[in-house]
C-alpha cells in the first residue's frame, strides 16, 4: 500500500502527459475529419460520375482495411518504397503521420452519415425551394443543413466515442499516447518497473473523457429536438 | 455549382497525385547531394567496403544527426529524473555521435517494428541491447558483439524448487516474447510456448497464471521480478543458452564499420568499461 502511494504521483504525471497526447490527436482528427468527411460526401453524391465513382473507392478502401495497416502504411511507405522518409523520426512526424490517417480514416465514415442525414431530409423541402425561387446553394445552406445537422447526431456522437478509444492504435507507429504510458511501467520506467496496474487505470481516463462526451451530446439533442 | 465542385474536387485529386510525384524528385535530389558529400565521407571515414550513394554514413553526417532506435529499458536505456536518455547504451551512442560529429536524437519505437522502423529511414540504427539473432543479423547489419546475456526461466516462487533444470521443464506451458531469444530458445528445446507482444507481457501471463512460466533477459529480471514490483511471487531459476548484444544498422550500411572502430578504441582507452561501471554491467562486457 505504501508502495502504490510511492507510486501514484509518478504514474499520473505520466499518464497525464500520455493522454494529453490522445486527446491532442482526438481534436486534431475531429477538426480535420468534419469539414473532409463534407467534401468527401458531396463528392460521392456527385451526378459527375467519374467523380462520385474514384471517391467511392476511396471511401471503400479506407473503410474496407483496419486503421492499424493504414497507419503503417502512412508512416513507414514514403522511407521504405520511395527512400524519402517525409514524416522523420521524431515524435512530431510520428504525431503527423497519425493525425493524416486519423483524419483520412474518420473523414470517410463522417462523409457516409453526412450522406445519411442530407438524403435523409424529404425531398419535397428542396422542390418547394426551387419552386419559391431559392438557388441549390440556399436550399442547402438555409433548409437542409441544420435538419441534416439534427439527424446525424446520434451516428456522430457513436464515431466520436469510438475515436476517443481509437486513438490507442497509434501506439503501432510509437506515437507515446496513453496506453503506451501505462504499458511502460510493467517494463520499467522512472525506476518503476514490473507494475501491472497503471495500464488497467488508464480505463479510468477513457472512461472520464467518454462520460463528459455522453452529457455534451445529450444537451446538443435536446437544443435541436425542435424539429420534428 | 455543382460543376466548378466537381471540377475542384478533380483538381484536387491530381494535385494530390502530383505532389506524390514530387516526393520522387526530392529522393533523387538527396542522392545526388549523397553522392556529392561521399568524398567527404571517405576521408573522414578512413575508408570502408561501401563507397558512392549508398554510404550510410555519409547521410547521417550530411543530415547532422544520428536518430537512435530505443524502448525504456534499464540499464541500457531509461530517463532520469529530467526526461534525459541514459544508461549503458544511451551513453555510448552519445559519444558514438560526438565522435562521427552529429547530434544524437533518441526515438522510442515499437520493438516489433524495429526492421521497419531501420528501412524506412525513420532511425538510423537500433541500439538497445539487441540480441544477435538470425532473425536480426540477416535484416540488419550489426556491429560486433559488446556485451554478453543469458534468457532465464521465470516461475512462480512457491514451485521454483521443482524446476531446477532444464529436463524438468518439459510439462510447463511458457509465455515468451514474439520473435525475441527466448522464443527460439524454447522452440529449439521442443517446450509447449504461447508468443506474447513483450517481455513484460509475458510475466503478466505467469503472474495471471494463463502460463506456468515465461523466459526473459537475465539483464530484465533482474530488474523486474521479486521484492518491490508486481512480481514479487515469481522468481527465476534455469539459464538457458546465453547471447550477445550488438547495434543493429541498416543492411549494407558503412555505420557498423565506423562502430566496430569505435568501440575498440573506447575499449582500449577505457571509456566503455568507465561507462559499464556506472550502470553495473562491467562483468558482461565482451573485449572488443
Amino acid at each position: 500500500m505504501e508502495q502504490f502511494l510511492e507510486q501514484l504521483p509518478i504514474v499520473i504525471q505520466a499518464l497525464n502527459v500520455g493522454f494529453l497526447q490522445t486527446l491532442k490527436l482526438f481534436f486534431v482528427t475531429l477538426i480535420g475529419a468534419i469539414p473532409l468527411g463534407l467534401v468527401i460526401a458531396f463528392g460521392s453524391m456527385s451526378r459527375f460520375k467519374p467523380l462520385s465513382s474514384v471517391v467511392k473507392i476511396i471511401v471503400w478502401i479506407v473503410r474496407g482495411t483496419p486503421l492499424m495497416i493504414q497507419l503503417l502504411i502512412i508512416y513507414y511507405f514514403p522511407g521504405l518504397v520511395l527512400g524519402n522518409p517525409i514524416w522523420g523520426g521524431g515524435e512530431t512526424g510520428r504525431f503527423l503521420a497519425a493525425s493524416v490517417s486519423f483524419i483520412l480514416n474518420y473523414a470517410c465514415y463522417f462523409s457516409e452519415i453526412y450522406r445519411g442525414g442530407i438524403q435523409g431530409v424529404p425531398v419535397g423541402q428542396e422542390e418547394a425551394g426551387l419552386v419559391l425561387g431559392m438557388t441549390k446553394r440556399q436550399i442547402f445552406f438555409k433548409v437542409t443543413l441544420l435538419q441534416m445537422i439534427k439527424r446525424i447526431v446520434p451516428p456522430m456522437s457513436n464515431e466520436i466515442i469510438t475515436l476517443v478509444k481509437d486513438t490507442s492504435l497509434a501506439r503501432i507507429i510509437a506515437l507515446q499516447e496513453i496506453i503506451w504510458a501505462g504499458q511502460a511501467f510493467m517494463k520499467g520506467s522512472q525506476g518503476i518497473s514490473g507494475a501491472i496496474w497503471p495500464l488497467f487505470f488508464t480505463a479510468v481516463y477513457y472512461l472520464i473523457c467518454n462520460g463528459i462526451l455522453t452529457v455534451l451530446f445529450g444537451r446538443l439533442e435536446k437544443k435541436l429536438s425542435y424539429f420534428k | 455549382m455543382k460543376k466548378l465542385l466537381a471540377i475542384m474536387m478533380t483538381l484536387t485529386l491530381t494535385l494530390s497525385l502530383a505532389a506524390c510525384g514530387n516526393s520522387d524528385v526530392d529522393s533523387t535530389d538527396a542522392e545526388a547531394n549523397a553522392e556529392t558529400d561521399s568524398l567527404l565521407q571517405d576521408a573522414l571515414a578512413n575508408a570502408s567496403t561501401e563507397t558512392g550513394a549508398d554510404s550510410d554514413l555519409a547521410y547521417v553526417t550530411d543530415k547532422g544527426t544520428l536518430v537512435v532506435g530505443i524502448t525504456d529499458f534499464e540499464p541500457m536505456d531509461y530517463k532520469d529524473e529530467n526526461g534525459e536518455w541514459i544508461g549503458f547504451d544511451a551513453d555510448m551512442a552519445r559519444a558514438f555521435a560526438e565522435s562521427l560529429g552529429v547530434e544524437v536524437e533518441f526515438v522510442e519505437i515499437d520493438w516489433d517494428n524495429k526492421i521497419l522502423e531501420l528501412d524506412s529511414k525513420s532511425i538510423d540504427c537500433v541500439w538497445n541491447g539487441m540480441t544477435l539473432t538470425d532473425e536480426v543479423t540477416s535484416a540488419m547489419e550489426c556491429s560486433n558483439a559488446y556485451c554478453n546475456n543469458a534468457q532465464i526461466v521465470i516461475v512462480p516462487a512457491d514451485t521454483a524448487d521443482q524446476y531446477q533444470d532444464v529436463e524438468s521443464l518439459s510439462d510447463l506451458s511458457f509465455a515468451v516474447e514474439a520473435g525475441s531469444a527466448g522464443e527460439e530458445e524454447v522452440s529449439a528445446l521442443g517446450l509447449n510456448y504461447t508468443p506474447v507482444k513483450a517481455q513484460s507481457d509475458a510475466l503478466m501471463e505467469v503472474a495471471a497464471g494463463t502460463s506456468d512460466a515465461a523466459v526473459i533477459d537475465s539483464l530484465m529480471a533482474a530488474a523486474m521480478v521479486g521484492e518491490g514490483t508486481s512480481y514479487e511471487n515469481l522468481t527465476y531459476t534455469v539459464g538457458l543458452n546465453s547471447e550477445e548484444y550488438g547495434v543493429g544498422f541498416r543492411k549494407g550500411s558503412d555505420l557498423a564499420y565506423a562502430l566496430n572502430n569505435f568501440f575498440s578504441d573506447s575499449y582500449a582507452n577505457g571509456t566503455m568499461m568507465e561507462c559499464a561501471e556506472k550502470y553495473g554491467v562491467q562483468a558482461a562486457i565482451i573485449e572488443q
